[in-house]
């Protein structure tokens, strides 16, 4: 038997915004883990539960370099303000 | 008149697929996303029918708070295999300290005179204040993946 079904798709791209401020690393790791991981639900229910125990995984060492990564970023911040004359201003950077 | 916006993989994209037109190997970076005004704000009809970034004329944002008219440049991923399915995505775009309303994006391709690839309708006006605004693209797979052939 010769099948002929198939097809050129579009997928369904998502828009997420915050207003007032950037993103958190919290939001920004859904986001990235949700592009990365894809737990189909059809799948084994075995299998499922270890796909989603590896995608926790992987959720928490990108959450933890995205949160290294705004602290780094706030060292710079710093940095720069103490060099232009306003150290004054590095405690907005504090949270 | 408003927007009217169909999420669509452009016709003439297909037929320029088959002409070998577009490439989306990852590095190959002349893919496109501009953003379409509100709904209200315009008047065009876009999806399957649309052919090429032109056709966005007044009905893209104007370049204004955070926004810079012919969009952001996408990251390709290269295309790949999943099952029999082609499929091939694109990492997620951020527009930083925004204020606008949008209905949706268009991208295209500028290593082909600006030829629709894919209209993209964001389900309604989408609003950011002061703010981030983000397009995430699905996980690449025969089932979501952004621009795929079964």
């Amino acid at each position: 038997m010769i099948g002929t079904k198939g097809g050129a798709k579009i997928g369904i791209a998502t828009a997420s915004m915050v207003s007032g401020r950037g993103f958190t690393p919290e939001e920004l790791v859904e986001h990235a883990v949700n592009e990365v991981i894809s737990i189909g639900n059809s799948s084994h229910p075995v299998i499922q539960a270890q796909a989603e125990a590896f995608r926790e995984d992987i959720k928490n060492v990108m959450l933890n370099y995205l949160r290294q990564a705004v602290a780094s970023h706030n060292t710079t911040l710093t940095n720069r303000f103490t060099d232009a004359g306003h150290p004054e201003l590095v405690k907005l950077l504090e949270v | 008149m408003a927007i009217t916006i169909t999420t669509a993989m452009p016709t003439s994209f297909k037929v320029e697929l088959m002409k070998g037109l577009h490439d989306f190997t990852a590095g190959s970076t002349t893919f496109k996303l501009a953003l379409f005004k509100a709904t209200a704000s315009g008047s065009g009809t876009f999806g399957a029918a649309t052919t090429n970034y032109s056709q966005m004329g007044s009905d893209e944002l104007p370049t204004a708070t955070g926004y810079t008219q012919l969009g952001k440049l996408l990251t390709s991923v290269t295309p790949t295999a999943d099952g029999t399915t082609a499929i091939t995505n694109f990492s997620a775009l951020t527009w930083t300290s925004s204020s606008f309303t949008t209905c949706g994006g268009l991208i295209y391709d500028t290593s082909d005179s600006n030829s629709a690839c894919a209209v993209l309708s964001f389900g309604g006006d989408q609003t950011v204040s002061s703010g981030d605004f983000q397009i995430q693209f699905p996980t690449a797979s025969a089932a979501a993946a952004i621009i795929r052939i079964a």
